[in-house]
């Protein structure tokens, strides 16, 4: 049963390579009549008899007249795909669980594009015009499975415009992806994590949460919501939120190795404490497998964590 | 985009237009609840929309069907047959809109729109029916485009203006496929519509049915002659004869049914013509005498009317030859003679009376007969569609006493007199003259123009027709009825609405014409293009035709058709006028066959300089090529559009001849596919 799909999957790499952006042409549509169109076959049939049974000329020619519309409507359908270009846009990153969210942009060179659907058939097709000359930018969001790289695959993009009596669609593959981060868990890190024996104190505040309140800072991309300071919103101060600072003594090191439990809880224990260190401007350092990254602080620092723990395991580093 | 998607607004639009437009020229046959059921299920289905009224529940949409096949029931009589069938359609194809919830339903309802556009042929196939059904198909269409448009921001006139270009654009393979598809015969019968208004001449006829024919101006057949027109008093177009009379009524005669072909012998010069008759609810056809028709299964009858098995019940083109001189029946059998003889054995004394005298008095059928006409002609006998009322004997009464009326008075009484004085006689119904129409050379025969005539049998020279009417109103038959009766005008019905009233005024009156002339070309050309008359056709056309030659050329001419239409709709010249960049695609292309791609955003150098080392044996080509590339394209040089072709021309013949198409480099893992 999988020989047939990976046939088909060989046929369109060759037919349609991967890249960022694909022109569709004549290659790379295909087309043929839907289940209405083949309804619309079995009532021309049926008016063909009725012409026949009853001599009728003018039934003949209504016969032929919508027979011709057919033909007619199998290159309209093909052209109303054909020369239109689909570029990646990019995607954010996300956690396991939320919707991946992967950005297409479609550009239209000449005329008008009408309900041209793209999208992937498990997740439902997205429905846009695409204006003559111009460009449309479309989201398709995905549900996440399992954390690393987002693949979907080969895009579908497809149109049964003007008639719906034919689908003219193509595969494209702009190499589309998105980076999903393990799930956050919360929980408490053992008591030893990385830390020198001699400096319990900072420990402690690690593991229990309790911190020292230190002020307020402005909001920055990467904080958390739940530290929004709402009173100093609705004074008009703007959005502030509560920073805390660990006790004195060293950066925290994460350490996979220390944790205990499955691969998966291990990460998502670390992917929480990664959100949470650096929600708190605290630096800290993460040991994974064989990689160390120092200590350091910053939204640069966050991602470069959390994409560590999201590659964990996996053998492809990067995608196109 | 699945089809259970709620409808858009456009289309939604689109098929309730679409739905009057469908409806209107069925009202001529629908009974009258049909509007109202339609009106109220619009209102409903419009407050759906507007989210003011909720969908039918299942059991009120059962009542509807229930109640509508009932309504059936009533007005039709029965659930069965044409008639009832496309009540049940309309019904069907109205009580769907407020049934509708998704796009599929709503295709559904389409496609009942396209069947009632179908059905509303079989009761009206004339020009204006033709030309008005596109309006139908035009909004059906439209419909169609407007459920597949995205719901935001369509507007209803361009959704038209693409269906209207979607069907221009099919015309010409539907005229392809009009003219060259196989014809077949009925593949089993069908019941036909009974509603088309029949009006024309019956088995049998008292003089009360003649006149209310000649009150009609319907059409009752064109004709069109090869030569010349005959003159009027040449064109009798005999239908059928009367040879059975009770007292009142003339009526065909079973054993005149007979499909025996009478003896006769072709004299003097053919005639030959086409016809086109309307629909009479009739087997017989028309014809001058004595007429053979080249159609299968017309034959001459033994009474020389030609008749067909079949009721001729849509118009009915077919060819024939006359003689008009022939000799007919010289020896007659006794039971023809016999049957030409017989008389009601009581009523009508002086008739009688006066046929014994006129027997004594005249030695021959003939003298008897001119005797008779000129009884006619001398007496002040007057033609006229309102005759005073007769007694119980009505050739007696009319010969003696009213001495007025008009065909059929005259035909019958001489008829009785010519039998009751042992002359074989019988009664011909037709028509006769009918109306020049100088756009198309051809002749227009009305009800009215309908005639009786009598034939009378004489040893040697066979039956001889004769026309007692033009001995009284020879105008009757130089001119036509209207002339004749000028003074009862008013009795020709629908006169006012008729622009045969308007006659006078010239221009009105060519407009006529040229309308005539239009329905007539329509019916012979379009309507008319079945069977033998596609053959006739398609010979005239292409020489000898079969039916593999025919496929061939309608598969040649459609697919013709449609690479010019996708030439015209694509436009594939326009894909790439740059020719600098052509050649650089077909750099790419090349070099993509040996395994090289280009990479998007890598300039023409770095992809170079890639494919150099990836195909060392050609590095100095392709570094030359994209050499000479560069310099054309950045360096404002003047293009040399020459050097390129040589240098890529050369570059593939360096190249191995059959590519092995391996990884590409730098290319992407194919696992992740």
């Amino acid at each position: 049963m999988r020989v047939l799909p990976r046939i088909r999957d060989r046929w369109l790499l060759k037919r349609i390579p991967p890249g960022p952006s694909v022109r569709l042409n004549q290659r790379r549509i295909f087309i043929m009549p839907t289940a209405v169109g083949m309804s619309f076959l079995v009532a021309l049939l049926l008016m063909l008899l009725a012409a026949i049974n009853y001599e009728n000329s003018l039934a003949y020619a209504l016969t032929f007249l919508l027979g011709s519309v057919f033909v007619v409507a199998i290159l309209h359908t093909w052209r109303n795909l054909a020369g239109l270009e689909l570029q990646a846009g990019g995607a954010e990153a996300v956690f396991l669980g939320e919707q991946a969210c992967l950005r297409v942009r479609l550009e239209s060179r000449g005329r008008l594009y009408q309900a041209v659907s793209v999208g992937w058939p498990k997740s439902g097709l997205q429905l846009v015009d695409v204006p003559a000359a111009g460009t449309c930018e479309l989201q398709l969001s995905l549900p996440t499975e399992r954390r690393g790289w987002l693949r979907p695959g080969r895009l579908r993009v497809e149109s049964r415009f003007p008639l719906g009596i034919l689908v003219a669609w193509s595969w494209v593959d702009l190499q589309l992806a998105a980076l999903v981060y393990p799930r956050p868990l919360a929980g408490d890190l053992p008591q030893a994590v990385g830390l020198d024996e001699e400096s319990g104190e900072g420990s402690r505040a690690l593991g229990s949460g309790i911190d020292d309140y230190q002020g307020l800072r402005p909001w920055q991309p990467g904080d958390s919501k739940r530290r929004l300071h709402w009173k100093a919103y609705s004074r008009g101060q703007g959005l502030l939120v509560k920073d805390f600072t660990a006790l004195s003594g060293e950066d925290p090191l994460l350490d996979f190795d220390e944790l205990a439990g499955d691969i998966e809880s291990r990460l998502s224990l670390l992917c929480h404490w990664v959100v949470e260190l650096s929600s708190r401007q605290q630096p800290f350092a993460l040991r994974i497998a064989d990689t160390t990254i120092e200590a350091a602080v910053g939204v640069e620092h966050r991602n470069r964590c959390l994409r560590a723990l999201a590659l964990f395991g996996q053998e492809s580093a990067a995608p196109q | 985009m699945s089809s259970l998607q709620p409808i858009p607004r456009n289309g939604l639009v689109w098929l309730l237009v679409a739905q009057v437009l469908v409806i209107l020229p069925h009202l001529a046959h629908l009974p009258l609840w049909i509007i109202g059921l339609w009106l109220g299920c619009a209102i409903w289905r419009v407050q759906i929309f507007r989210m003011r009224a909720p969908y039918p529940r299942s059991w009120i949409k059962a009542l509807m069907m229930l109640g509508a096949a009932f309504g059936v029931y009533f007005s039709r009589g029965g659930l069965i047959g044409l008639d009832a069938g496309v009540v049940l359609l309309i019904a069907a194809f109205i009580l769907k809109l407020v049934e509708m919830r998704s796009r599929r339903d709503a295709l559904v309802l389409v496609f009942l729109g396209f069947f009632a556009v179908v059905t509303s042929y079989l009761f009206n196939d004339g020009l204006l029916a033709g030309i008005y059904s596109l309006a139908p198909i035009i909004a059906l269409l439209a419909a169609m485009i407007g459920l597949q448009q995205s719901p935001a921001g369509t507007h209803p006139w361009p959704t038209l203006r693409l269906a209207g270009s979607l069907l221009l654009q099919a015309i010409p393979l539907m005229l392809v496929l009009f003219v060259l598809f196989p014809r077949l015969g009925p593949l089993w019968s069908l019941p036909q519509p009974k509603d088309r208004g029949v009006t024309g001449l019956a088995d049998s006829m008292s003089p009360g049915d003649m006149a209310e024919l000649s009150r009609s101006s319907a059409l009752a057949f064109r004709a069109s002659f090869e030569g010349p027109i005959p003159d009027r008093d040449q064109l009798y177009w005999r239908a059928v004869t009367f040879e059975r009379f009770d007292g009142r009524r003339w009526s065909q005669s079973f054993k005149s049914q007979l499909p025996q072909t009478p003896e006769w012998s072709p004299r003097g010069a053919p005639v030959a013509y086409s016809i086109v008759m309307q629909p009479s609810g009739r087997p017989w056809l028309y014809g001058l005498d004595v007429a053979q028709v080249d159609a299968g299964d017309v034959r001459l009858m033994s009474d020389f009317h030609l008749a067909r098995p079949r009721p001729v019940d849509k118009p009915l083109l077919y060819q024939a030859t006359s003689w008009p001189e022939a000799l007919r029946e010289p020896n007659a059998g006794p039971a023809v003679l016999g049957r030409a003889l017989e008389l009601p054995a009581t009523g009508n004394l002086r008739s009688r009376a006066w046929a014994a005298e006129l027997r004594r008095a005249h030695q021959t059928p003939k003298a008897t007969v001119q005797a008779l006409l000129s009884h006619f002609n001398q007496q002040p006998y007057s033609y006229t569609l309102r005759p005073s009322p007769v007694g119980e004997d009505i050739v007696d009464g009319f010969l003696f006493d009213t001495l007025n009326g008009f065909c059929i008075h005259y035909a019958g009484a001489m008829t009785f007199v010519l039998r009751a004085s042992g002359i074989p006689a019988r009664v011909v119904a037709g028509y006769q003259g009918g109306e020049v129409n100088p756009s198309g050379n051809y002749l227009s025969v009305r009800q009215l123009d309908a005639h009786a005539w009598v034939e009378y049998w004489e040893a040697g020279s066979g039956w001889v027709s004769v026309d007692p009417t033009f001995q009284v109103a020879p105008e009757r038959i130089e001119r036509g009825l209207e002339e004749a009766l000028d003074a009862e005008q008013d009795l020709i019905e629908g006169a006012i609405m008729d622009l045969r009233r308007y006659r006078d005024i010239g221009w009105l009156n060519d407009l006529r014409f040229g309308w005539d002339s239009l329905n007539y070309g329509w019916q012979r050309w379009v309507l008319n293009y079945q069977g033998e008359r596609q053959l006739e056709v398609l010979q005239g056309l292409f020489g000898k035709v079969d039916s593999r030659k025919l496929g061939l050329l309608m598969v040649a001419t459609g697919a013709l058709l449609v690479v010019l239409l996708a030439l015209l709709l694509l436009k594939p010249w326009r894909r790439e006028q740059d020719a600098q960049l052509r050649q650089f695609q077909g750099f790419e292309r090349l070099l993509a066959r040996h395994g090289v791609a280009r990479q998007a955003g890598e300039g023409a150098r770095d992809f170079a300089q890639r494919a150099a080392v990836w195909l060392p044996g050609a590095a100095a080509q392709i570094q030359a090529f994209a050499g000479l590339y560069e310099q054309a394209r950045y360096a404002g040089q003047p293009t040399d559009l020459a050097e390129m072709k040589a240098a890529l021309r050369s570059l593939r013949r360096q190249l191995p001849w059959r590519a092995t198409v391996s990884k590409p480099r730098g290319g992407i893992d194919g696992d992740n596919l």
